[in-house]
């Protein structure tokens, strides 16, 4: 018992110490035990052990607090039926219910594992950057780039596919542009993952943060010439690659009277909005 | 105004003087005949047998009428839906070789389905919309081979079609239908007019083929429209990329033989998907889950029916006969799905 009484003191006055230094982190157990402590008591209390320490990982399992859509919900502009998308879209939450897709954004790094049946153990897990969405409804795909042994890899996965065992986001981020196919052309530097990479602590609430990195293309010829205007590129350091006179000249391909065609405006707020509250009330039943 | 009614209302009008001098009354007739007569009738109307429906209506009186027949497709599909209770038709057992009644139905789009074996399938999802028969034609009536159903799905407004085209619909007392259709059908498979038919007469696993008008594609060339290979694009041609190339050999047969492949109005025309298996059917809105791709646009409507391919046949088990009754068999699941289909509410996939 005195041995007990003693242990608690000085785990008492540890943490006593540990309040001075301000080392105070959500990771370590709580510090209000020390008012169990009993300093100058002669007659120490009951012993109670200390509760087990609480980790929260932040990165995972804490769902976002972000009211957040999955793109693929919005269905496209088109003489569809609405019911289509709608029946489309129990299956989704359906779906959604049994396996956790998680918030996740082009240029966000992700890991996913997979049955594949032609893997040893049956099951694949991949690491990569996303450097594209596509699809809506039960179609909606995503594309992981990562550079293997000097190889580069790309696997585009199904979202709803029951293949897919789990979807973790290592990081959280977005980029600058929406569509980062031109990782393809740039130094492999920008596209390689580590396989092992831990998961990076993340607000769940907030904004998500912009990575604002610009790439460094590989000489040109380029898969795509991204200078068009049409693509939008943002993301790349086209002054080490490619002369001012180049530039302007991408302009010729320049269509400024575009942005002003009401007809193309496809506004997706108000749709939004219905569709994320139906998304919402479906999940919480 | 028929020629001859103008000419006696020249008549009435000029009659003394046509009395006096025949020749001026035929050369007056004339002149007033080539001109227009749409300066003589006042109107740029060409269809005179009937009228518009709003023409002489006010917005609230057209308002009134489109409401009060709304209730009335209400009421008229009500009434319908129990087709066993009043005097119903005499049911007969399935047998092998029989013919059963089809559906139309909506195409609204593909989705992709997987399999319990982690396979990825796409399906065109088809809703039956209001579909009923609307007239049971008997085989002496029909063409002395076969009796027939005549189905329609859809409902539209009443008010833009002809009295002639009413009366079926009138006669099985349902709504207008876009789509009116023919199904050959055994006679044991006749069902009264006026029933409504669902999705659930159709079940998962069996086949079913899918008729309908194909996306038209305008006046084609032969590269398109028959897959021709064309001729390359340099190496000294002239004007010469696209085209057929020689129609047939020369001096012997001396023509060009029937049904030589040559451009022309590509697609719009009905083509029907054979042997189309069914992964699911969801009963409450009437959905068909059909395998692949199904002739037609987006929304068009499409005929689709037990499969004629013999090899297929044998998936036709004791199906809904003649048809699915909601009264006999109400307690359907909301969805029934084929034995190979992963369903979204499963775990995921591991395979072995």
């Amino acid at each position: 018992m005195a041995a007990c009484t003693k242990g608690l003191d000085r785990f008492g006055l540890s943490l006593r110490f540990l309040r001075t230094q301000q080392l105070q982190h959500e990771r370590f157990l709580s510090t209000s035990l020390s008012r169990l402590s009993p300093v100058d008591t002669t007659e120490p209390p009951k012993f109670t052990p200390p509760p087990r320490p609480v980790i929260i990982d932040k990165t995972q399992d804490a769902a976002s607090q972000r009211r957040f859509l999955s793109p693929e919900f919005i269905p496209p502009r088109q003489r569809t039926e609405p019911l289509k998308f709608a029946i489309e879209r129990i299956d989704m939450i359906r779906r959604r219910k049994v396996l956790n897709i998680p918030e996740f954004y082009v240029g966000s790094i992700l890991a996913v594992t997979m049955a594949d049946p032609n893997a040893s153990g049956k099951i694949n897990r991949f690491v990569g950057i996303c450097i594209q969405r596509g699809g809506k409804g039960l179609g909606a795909t995503f594309v992981l780039r990562n550079i293997i042994d000097n190889q580069g890899v790309e696997i585009c996965y199904e979202l709803y596919s029951p293949r897919i065992q789990k979807i973790e986001v290592l990081k959280l981020e977005k980029r600058l542009d929406d569509n980062l196919m031109y990782l393809r052309d740039a130094l492999p530097e920008y596209s390689t993952v580590d396989p092992d990479m831990k998961p990076v602590p993340l607000p769940t609430t907030g904004e998500v943060p912009v990575n604002k990195t610009k790439v460094k293309m590989r000489p040109k010829p380029w898969s795509k010439r991204w200078e068009r205007p049409k693509f939008k590129i943002q993301g790349i350091l086209f002054d080490l690659c490619l002369t001012p006179r180049r530039m302007e000249h991408a302009q010729k391909w320049a269509q400024p009277w575009l942005e002003y065609d009401m007809l193309k405006e496809y506004d997706t707020t108000k749709l939004e909005e219905e569709i994320l509250s139906e998304v919402e009330r479906e999940m919480s039943k | 105004m028929p020629p001859g009614l103008t000419q006696f209302y020249f008549l009435f009008l000029q009659g003394k003087k046509l009395v006096t001098n025949k020749v001026t009354q035929l050369r007056d007739t004339l002149n007033l005949l080539s001109c227009s007569p749409a300066q003589f009738v006042g109107s740029i109307r060409t269809l005179k047998t009937t009228t518009w429906f709003e023409e002489h209506l006010t917005e609230d009186n057209q308002q009134y009428m489109r409401k009060t027949a709304a209730e009335e497709y209400r009421r008229q599909t009500a009434e319908k839906l129990n087709p066993l209770k009043d005097e119903p038709w005499q049911r007969h057992e399935w047998a092998e070789g029989s013919r059963r009644v089809g559906l139309v139905a909506v195409k609204l789009g593909m989705a992709p389905i997987w399999t319990k074996t982690g396979e990825r399938h796409v399906v065109t999802m088809l809703q039956v919309q209001d579909c009923h028969v609307l007239k049971s034609v008997s085989k002496e009536e029909f063409d002395g081979h076969t009796a027939a159903l005549i189905v329609g799905g859809k409902n539209i407004s009443p008010f833009y079609r002809s009295e002639k085209e009413m009366e079926m619909f009138r006669n099985a007392g349902v709504p207008p239908k876009q789509k009116v259709t023919t199904f050959k059908v055994t006679d044991n498979a006749l069902i009264k007019p006026g029933t409504p038919l669902y999705a659930a007469h159709f079940r998962p696993g069996q086949f079913v083929d899918v008729t309908a008008k194909s996306i038209g594609k305008g006046f084609q060339g032969v590269m398109k429209r028959w897959g021709f290979k064309g001729q390359p694009a340099s190496h000294g041609q002239t004007k010469t990329h696209r085209r057929p190339g020689a129609s047939g050999p020369g001096g012997d047969p001396a023509k060009v033989f029937k049904g030589k492949k040559m451009p022309g109005m590509m697609g719009n025309i009905y083509i029907t998907a054979y042997g189309l298996k069914i992964w699911r059917v969801n009963t409450k809105y009437n959905v068909l889950y059909v395998n692949g791709s199904v002739p037609g646009h987006r929304n068009c409507l499409v005929k689709v029916r037990d499969t004629v391919l013999p090899t297929r046949s044998s998936t036709l088990l004791n199906p809904p006969f003649p048809t699915y009754f909601t009264e006999e068999e109400g307690d359907l699941d909301e969805d029934l799905y084929d034995d190979n289909l992963f369903i979204h509410t499963e775990p995921s996939l591991t395979l072995s």
